[in-house]
């Protein structure tokens, strides 16, 4: 008998012993009820508070995108899926480290900086920023700007699609 | 790092000394910290100075002055804050500061001890 017999199998599930799918919260993305302009504002605010911010992404943790700053170059849409998986990874290292909610997450490539901030358990900050930028300064800011951004998050109502 | 610890324990030694940080300019984040007080948060501090030293040497540039930073000297009402960029090889990048008090240090005592603690860091 070779090895991969001994290995334990997945039985078939039985109909009727499923567990019931997940429904999951409607998405952030596309809500028109959504303070658009105050939110566009705290964007801008922190692009020109930091020198070196070359844009936000403000996306759900679905990877959606929700709205956004940036002048050129990156795909909003990308942005805010990558936004996800960080968030994602972060979520995974919180849960087996027992350190609780992700916060936020910052990568640093040879050219820049993508930070990613929780605004709460719905929404995410992304930041880019150049090579130079300031980033204890923007690790300051973000966090300020995610709470606004969360009350202005907080008191809408979710889209009925 | 136990260099580095000395050398953050040395700057509150010096008279009148209320906090020290050694800070990567290229990032604004502090590398050590010791001192300050509740009102003081040195991590803004350093945040905040990264911007000040940087604007200094782009302004060197800008001159073209070839020369560096030896120290920046911040004085306002009640305390003198001092910036010393790190000149060795090891330190690139990096700067001291400290913040001590108008009535209690004497000037010249404290920046040449921040200069004694500047070359014996070696990280």
């Amino acid at each position: 008998m070779s090895r991969v017999d001994d290995l334990p199998r997945r039985a078939r599930p039985q109909p009727g012993t499923l567990p019931p799918p997940q429904a999951l919260p409607q998405s952030l993305a596309g809500n028109p009820a959504l303070p658009y302009p105050a939110i566009g504002q705290e964007l801008s605010t922190l692009r020109l508070q930091i020198p070196g911010v070359h844009g936000c992404v403000l996306g759900g943790v679905d990877g959606l995108l929700v709205t956004h700053n940036l002048q050129n170059g990156a795909d909003p849409d990308d942005l805010a899926a990558l936004a996800a998986t960080m968030y994602g990874l972060g979520r995974q290292v919180g849960l087996r480290l027992g350190q609780g909610d992700f916060q936020q997450s910052t990568v640093r490539n040879a050219g820049g900086y993508l930070s990613v901030y929780a605004i709460n358990g719905h929404a995410l900050l992304a930041v880019i920023g150049t090579d130079s930028i300031n980033v204890a300064r923007l690790h300051l800011h973000a966090p300020t700007t995610a709470a606004r951004l969360a009350e202005l998050l907080d008191g809408v109502s979710p889209a009925t699609s | 790092m136990g260099n580095l610890d000395i050398a953050l324990k040395n700057a509150m030694d010096i008279d009148g000394a209320i906090g020290a940080a050694l800070v990567d300019y290229t990032s604004g984040m502090t590398l050590g910290v010791a001192g300050g007080t509740g009102e003081i948060d040195l991590t803004v501090a350093a945040a905040g100075n990264t911007d000040v030293v940087r604007a200094k040497l782009r302004t060197i540039e800008m001159l073209r002055l070839d020369d560096e930073i030896e120290d920046i000297l911040i004085t306002l009402g009640s305390q003198y804050h001092l910036i010393r960029p790190l000149s060795n090889r090891t330190g690139k990048g990096l700067f001291l500061y400290l913040m001590v008090s108008k009535s209690r240090a004497n000037l010249a005592m404290a920046r040449h001890q921040l200069r004694a603690i500047e070359e014996s860091l070696e990280l």
